[in-house]
């Protein structure tokens, strides 16, 4: 069957009454970024949206779409004169297409209410002409295994049988911005793409020790922002932030199972004031209650204090197992798990408190005067865009 | 020279070979070494991977480079044998298979496996209802290959994919070796492909396997555990490159190349119709013609043709030396006279038709030089 529309239904958005315009220019603008290498138009409406495939693969084009927020579910449809005839044909094409031996129903939408047949009469119309000319299915009206859908509307009648999940949520840019400390793991990556499914937009933050991290290992954490931006179509700013003088002097001056502790309060200092720069609200991370020595309660206490921002932890009492699917499934996985070692791996105490005391934290820290290398690092951030990535790729053409 | 020998080997793309030396020149790092230079090279490589993986249309596969199909298939048998020992010890494969699938399988046979033969059809592809028969609970491997290179028979490997969807634990390996550009198959659902570079006018000594599952894989050989840790050994780079060049080449002349060989092989096809003791093994892939001399042997045919400067091959020139019947030609039950006699021309994107029409002619006379021995 050759689609010529995609349908696109939205999520919570339409609950949204004063600024559902806001929303919907939001999700439009969203998707014509993940679909710019195609040549589809968007037809935004106020209760739904279309996407004017021209020839395009409806399936690779949804592919696009399921890490979009703010869409609720999407169909192929095809685009139908609204006269019997068409209905007729299309919903014997869509029965043929379907494998023998399973079972079939016919459901119409008649929001136009001056058709001339009824919803009843529809149902009839088509069932009777796909149960006479097949013989391959047979109906069943409680529980199908495919639905033949026919959606008598003003403009045009539209035709379906497969409705693809979306990812839900509101879209993205109508729900301020926050700032993503991302390091290189799988969790982190998630998180970020799960508070997007909010409507957040979000810049990343990542540390590097040169030389005692590897450029892999930044690559790693770009290539991961080219992946996110890329399924949200949203261009993730990345900024590097140079942490050795930190890294170094933590690991001189804090005694080995507190300066895990401590590098993560300063780690969180220099988030909170990019945060502040950038002009974003919250900062968001990939800890999961109890998965490593960082992220247990007590520590949360130790390392949360140095900033009055809202910590945002949208993993936080998720299964790995669960998220490591999650990852999957927004293609980030494969990447996370490339053997670089980062900041956090390196400097690794032997045995890190799993509930450190603030107090003693503090006391430590409080010889040191952290702050000048603080600005110092935060002058020395290097920003990556994904857009502006230089396409290595172009330099091999000729070879290739 | 003429050539009509591209079954056994192509003449390599200008461009093909241009990568090659610019490669070798520019790139020639180590793509394990850890420095600016090794990791563009790194990148370079999995930029051809990328492009080899896209073009075959196997993009959620993973891609080994080997230094030929030989290797690939020595790594996917061995590597999968070795695994599936404990689930079955059935193997099935055609009986039209290059030595590299049918000496490994024979060799195999040692460490306790049955290989079972699935018959032939008279057009060259394998009997379906055959192989569905043979399929038991104790088949574990299926390999066919995509299209033979002695007749140049297609076969319905997109037909196999669907019959072995019932049985998950079979492997189903495909050595598609000469297909490429040859065919349009689809060889999503295949567990592992074989493919070598210089069939398809890319440059020796590089080839690939694709791999649907590579947490299945596991090394014939051991080393530094390059490429996925499947085939150790410093990455031909140059090669790499040059393949996914030759690839996109290929691939994008495939139409208008086959097309043109079709005419051609019509061509030498009614040309020598009218010759009584000539027997035409029937027409299956466009560049290749496999005819019999039938009472002379085909390598004096050879010899008389390379005489008159045209090069064509009996059988495989992988097996020419050997004094044995060809597997294929007996496969589809010719006699031992068509067998003996017969010799292989195979065309190439290089071959015009000035070309034909020597060949045509030179046939023509070794067909009256040889007059008295042929019945």
């Amino acid at each position: 069957m050759k689609f010529d529309h995609i349908l696109i239904r939205y999520g919570e958005l339409t609950l949204k009454t004063k600024n559902r315009k806001m929303f919907v220019n939001a999700l439009r603008d969203r998707m014509m970024k993940a679909l710019k290498q195609y040549d589809v138009q968007i037809k935004a409406n106020r209760d739904r949206a279309y996407i004017v495939l021209n020839e395009e693969d409806p399936h690779e084009i949804i592919d696009k779409l399921t890490n979009i927020s703010g869409i609720l579910s999407m169909s192929p449809v095809v685009r139908l004169a609204k006269t019997d005839e068409a209905m007729k044909e299309t919903a014997l094409k869509f029965a043929n297409e379907i494998e023998a031996g399973h079972t079939f129903k016919i459901e119409v939408k008649r929001a136009d209410k001056q058709y001339h047949l009824d919803t009843y009469g529809v149902q009839q119309l088509l069932g009777n002409h796909v149960f006479e000319n097949t013989s391959h299915l047979t109906v069943n009206v409680k529980n199908p295994d495919y639905k033949i859908l026919a959606e008598i509307r003003p403009d045009a009648i539209y035709m379906y049988y497969e409705t693809i999940k979306g990812l839900g949520g509101l879209p993205l840019g109508t729900g301020g911005k926050a700032l993503l400390m991302l390091s290189g793991g799988i969790d982190s990556p998630v998180a970020g793409i799960d508070i997007m499914r909010r409507g957040v937009e979000i810049e990343a933050i990542h540390f590097h020790s040169p030389p005692y991290t590897s450029p892999q290992a930044t690559d790693k954490v770009k290539a991961l922002v080219d992946i996110m931006s890329e399924r949200t179509g949203y261009d993730i700013k990345l900024h590097i932030v140079p942490f050795t003088e930190l890294q170094t002097t933590l690991y001189d001056r804090i005694p080995d199972n507190l300066s895990m502790t401590s590098t993560r309060r300063i780690m969180l200092r220099i988030a909170e004031k990019l945060t502040k720069k950038i002009g974003g609200e919250a900062v968001v991370n990939g800890e999961n209650l109890g998965q490593v020595a960082s992220q247990t309660l007590t520590s949360m206490y130790a390392i949360n204090e140095v900033t009055t921002l809202p910590v945002l932890r949208p993993l936080l009492t998720l299964e790995k197992n669960d998220i490591v699917k999650m990852a999957k499934k927004m293609g980030t996985y494969e990447t996370s798990i490339l053997p670089f070692e980062d900041c956090c791996t390196i400097f690794k105490p032997k045995a890190p408190k799993t509930k450190p005391s603030l107090e003693s934290v503090k006391k430590f820290e409080d010889v040191v005067d952290f702050e000048p290398m603080i600005e110092k690092a935060m002058e020395n951030i290097e920003v990556y865009m994904p857009s502006k990535k230089e396409k290595i790729e172009d330099d091999f053409s000729d070879l290739l | 020279m003429i050539y009509f020998d591209n079954a056994a080997t192509t003449a390599p793309y200008k461009e093909a070979l241009g990568t090659y030396i610019t490669v070798s020149e520019k790139y020639f790092y180590n793509t394990a070494s850890i420095h600016q230079s090794g990791k563009d090279a790194a990148k370079l490589l999995e930029a051809a991977r990328a492009q080899i993986l896209d073009l075959m249309g196997l993009k959620t596969y993973d891609l080994v480079f080997t230094a030929s199909a030989t290797e690939s298939n020595n790594i996917a048998i061995q590597s999968m044998l070795r695994r599936k020992k404990q689930f079955g010890s059935t193997i099935l494969t055609s009986e039209l298979e290059h030595p590299s699938i049918v000496n490994v399988l024979e060799a195999m046979k040692k460490d306790g496996f049955t290989v079972k033969y699935i018959n032939t059809n008279e057009d060259g592809t394998v009997n379906l209802d055959h192989l569905k028969s043979l399929l038991d609970s104790d088949v574990v491997f299926v390999t066919v290959m995509a299209l033979n290179n002695i007749i140049g028979s297609i076969q319905p490997i997109e037909e196999i994919i669907r019959m072995l969807k019932d049985y998950p634990k079979v492997h189903f390996h495909v050595d598609a070796t000469q297909a490429i550009g040859k065919t349009d198959l689809n060889y999503n659902g295949v567990d592992t492909i074989s493919i070598s570079a210089h069939k398809f006018n890319g440059v020796k000594g590089i080839g690939g396997l694709f791999i649907r599952d590579l947490a299945t894989m596991r090394p014939i050989q051991y080393g530094g555990g390059h490429e996925y840790n499947v085939r150790s050994g410093t990455v031909n780079l140059p090669g790499a490159v040059s393949m996914s060049k030759a690839l996109r080449l290929t691939l994008g002349e495939a139409r208008e190349v086959k097309e043109r060989l079709s005419q051609f092989n019509e061509k030498i096809r009614t040309a020598v119709q009218d010759l009584e003791f000539i027997y035409l093994q029937p027409k299956a892939a466009s560049y290749i013609v496999n005819m019999s001399f039938i009472g002379a042997k085909g390598e004096v045919v050879v010899n008389a043709l390379s005489k008159r400067g045209i090069a064509v091959s009996t059988t495989s020139a992988c097996a020419s030396k050997l004094a044995t019947l060809n597997e294929t030609l007996l496969a589809l039950n010719n006699e031992d006279k068509i067998i003996e006699g017969s010799i292989r021309i195979s065309m190439g994107r290089h071959t015009t038709e000035d070309d034909v029409n020597k060949l045509i002619t030179a046939l023509r006379e070794v067909y009256e030089e040889l007059g008295d021995v042929l019945k």
